[in-house]
């Protein structure tokens, strides 16, 4: 301490930097470091999006074939849950996507993650077999996609035919809704592995930042296998844990699908179609569903990180 | 005579250590633990190869059909017999796609790749950069910002698509372009690489948001205490980034620039927003499946024997073209994660720092 004070009163000029606390050059370093990230957000997001809250809250009109709105507050919202019958049905089937698939598309990938971790021949085929699918889902081959669809639908039922086994778990007495939950988690098994390709990616690499002394440790003081699991595993690869939730949540609402009458469409397909209606004011309409979506996904990803990031470990 | 490696030699031993458990089990020297260990062992790689295969299969399918369909001959295409394997083999879908006419390969790729390691490389910069402030420089609003992040991960880039493009059709940063020019408008940058490569480094490109929650917290991971152990050390901030942060946290960063990559590689969002620019491969491919016809029509023109045994009416052969473009833009992101995968090593980071 004593030093600083020398070396200020020698050079007053340099050394406002040096004069600082460490928590204040440690505020000033975090602002450098995010100011890329920040520039980016006010001008490539934030200007959009506030363009499509304002929309969302004004009559929208065609003028000299131009769009001008005028505010008028929540009206838009009135209608969107309102007087729009549709909506919050599909909403709520959104909801019920989300909530079928997430956890199970987590409990998936982090159970092949661990098969694709350990000491074995041939793991780096397997490791490389398992992202395909993040590659294929990028739109490459959406035309095979949908004729594997119906092949490997072919292939569960013909190879995993299962009545009898499904005969005999609904006749456990177990509740029904658990197991047609179940039999439907099995049978769409190939889809769930293929939308899941980025989890697992992301938790090999969480599991390959385990340090393989805890493991030893563990073995030592005679860990079963299963407490191993419970105690150390889980825990440290829970952060990233909670970056999947937040993914799998996310890309679940934005590729979820909504039934209209008999057909099926992605949400954001619907809300296109009544943005573009023909009126200039579904134009603001679009504008308030979108919103409100947004807000929905972001609720329900707050409310599950909120509960989750409660067991989640750090080592700050 | 011969003298072994020592990697033979341990074999060697190995294999000797192999067949004393069968002679041990044999005259029943081995004690009942010894066994059930080595039954467990048995039964565990056998469960992990028969899921890992079967699962695999379902993830190949797709990827087969690609070459199934790319490489079977004009004359069986669309036979049953066909179906697995073609019954007769034959390039001339692949060096199609590959002529100037259709993908107009190689330059195509080189120029793809070149554009896709800038992009992977500003992408990553950028989000790391955030991360480690996210997770560690906190200053005042930071978990505020934070929010804003958990934002751009889930408002689907589509609904703020006219607006970015606006952005870079006239580019100004407040206004300072316009008063350089003199004329008060902004630059266009539609139509050139910059524009990504700007939403890229300013960590608003493919998935950022994804990155820098994941970096976030594959630092909140690491050790506080080495971090301090350099600042009073006397490193600076930038030092103890990029000496000590970013090589113990090189898994995470191995991850995050490889799923860049793939998804930088096979962008044809941004691409067709900002830069619709035939050299790209996703892009073209992208655009080459609404029309196929032509496109064949047009690469066989330019040899005789394509003319006389290609006919683009065909559906079949449509798929296979449009099979031998896309494996022909997914056969290079195979070959790199080939080589990246070994990296995927376990991390040491940790051992040696005992107490946390």
């Amino acid at each position: 301490m004593k030093k600083e004070t020398k070396t200020a009163v020698k050079k007053p000029a340099l050394s406002w930097y040096k004069r600082m606390d460490f928590s204040k050059k440690t505020a000033l370093w975090g602002f450098i470091f995010l100011l890329p990230w920040l520039i980016g957000l006010i001008f490539f997001f934030i200007r959009p999006l506030v363009n499509t809250l304002w929309y969302s809250l004004c009559h929208m009109e065609m003028v000299n074939g131009k769009f001008s709105g005028t505010f008028i507050g929540i009206e838009n919202f009135k209608w969107v849950l309102g007087v729009n019958a549709d909506y919050t049905r599909h909403l709520a089937e959104a909801f019920t996507q989300m909530a079928k698939e997430v956890p199970f598309q987590i409990f998936v990938a982090l159970f092949i993650a661990m098969l694709l971790n350990g000491e074995y021949k041939g793991r780096g085929f397997f490791r490389a077999v398992f992202v395909i699918p993040i590659i294929l889902a990028t739109g490459i081959a959406t035309f095979t996609l949908a004729e594997v669809k119906t092949l490997t639908t072919e292939t569960t039922e013909s190879v995993m035919n299962m009545k009898w086994l499904e005969d005999l778990v609904i006749n456990s007495g177990i509740p029904e809704e658990l197991t047609t939950l179940l039999v439907t988690y099995v049978k769409n098994i190939f889809d769930v592995v293929t939308t899941c390709g980025v989890q697992i990616l992301l938790f090999l690499s969480g599991l390959q930042a385990i340090s393989p002394t805890l493991y030893e440790v563990a073995k030592m003081e005679g860990c079963t296998q299963f407490e191993t699991f419970c105690k150390i595993t889980l825990p440290m690869v829970s952060p990233t844990i909670l970056v999947c939730l937040v993914y799998s949540i996310a890309e679940s609402f934005a590729h979820a699908t909504v039934t209209v009458g008999e057909t099926t469409k992605a949400f954001s397909t619907y809300i296109q179609e009544i943005t573009f209606t023909g009126a200039a004011e579904y134009y603001g309409y679009g504008a308030a569903m979108s919103f409100i979506y947004f807000a929905a996904t972001l609720v329900t990803v707050g409310v599950v990180c909120g509960i989750v990031s409660k067991g989640v470990f750090y080592y700050d | 005579m011969t003298k072994l490696s020592r990697k033979e030699r341990m074999q060697k031993a190995e294999e000797m250590a192999g067949i004393s458990f069968w002679v041990d089990l044999r005259k029943g020297r081995l004690s009942k633990y010894t066994i059930q260990k080595h039954v467990r062992s048995f039964f565990v790689s056998l469960f992990r190869y028969v899921i890992l295969i079967c699962l695999g299969f379902v993830v190949i399918t797709p990827l087969w059909n690609l070459v199934r369909d790319a490489f079977t001959a004009p004359a069986v295409l669309g036979e049953k017999s066909s179906s697995w394997i073609p019954q007769q083999v034959s390039t001339i879908f692949m060096s199609m796609s590959i002529s100037k006419n259709l993908m107009d390969y190689w330059p195509s790729l080189l120029y793809t790749l070149l554009t896709t390691v800038v992009l992977t490389f500003l992408q990553v910069l950028s989000t790391g950069l955030a991360a480690y402030s996210f997770a560690r420089l906190k200053f005042k609003g930071s978990n505020i910002l934070f929010f804003f992040v958990v934002l751009t991960i889930v408002v689907p880039s589509d609904s703020i698509m006219l607006a970015q493009y606006a952005a870079f059709r006239n580019f100004d940063i407040f206004g300072l372009i316009g008063l350089i020019n003199g004329t008060g408008a902004g630059i266009n940058l539609i139509n050139q690489p910059v524009a990504q490569f700007i939403l890229a480094g300013t960590g608003m490109g493919v998935k950022s948001g994804l990155y820098i929650y994941f970096l976030r917290q594959g630092v909140r991971g690491l050790p506080i205490s080495v971090e301090e152990a350099a600042h009073v050390d006397g490193a600076g901030f930038l030092r103890t980034f990029f000496s000590i942060v970013v090589p113990s946290m090189s898994g995470s960063i191995l991850t995050v620039s490889v799923l860049s990559f793939l998804w930088n590689y096979t962008d044809t969002y941004y691409t067709g927003l900002l830069n619709p620019n035939v050299k790209q491969l996703a892009y073209r491919y992208s655009s080459l499946q609404s029309n196929v016809r032509w496109g064949i029509n047009n690469a066989a023109k330019t040899r005789p024997e394509w003319l006389t045994t290609i006919d683009a009416t065909n559906p079949f052969l449509q798929t296979a073209v449009i099979s031998a473009c896309a494996l022909l833009v997914v056969v290079p992101l195979l070959i790199m994660y080939a080589f990246v995968q070994k990296r995927f090593v376990q991390g040491a980071a940790r051992s040696g720092l005992g107490g946390d």
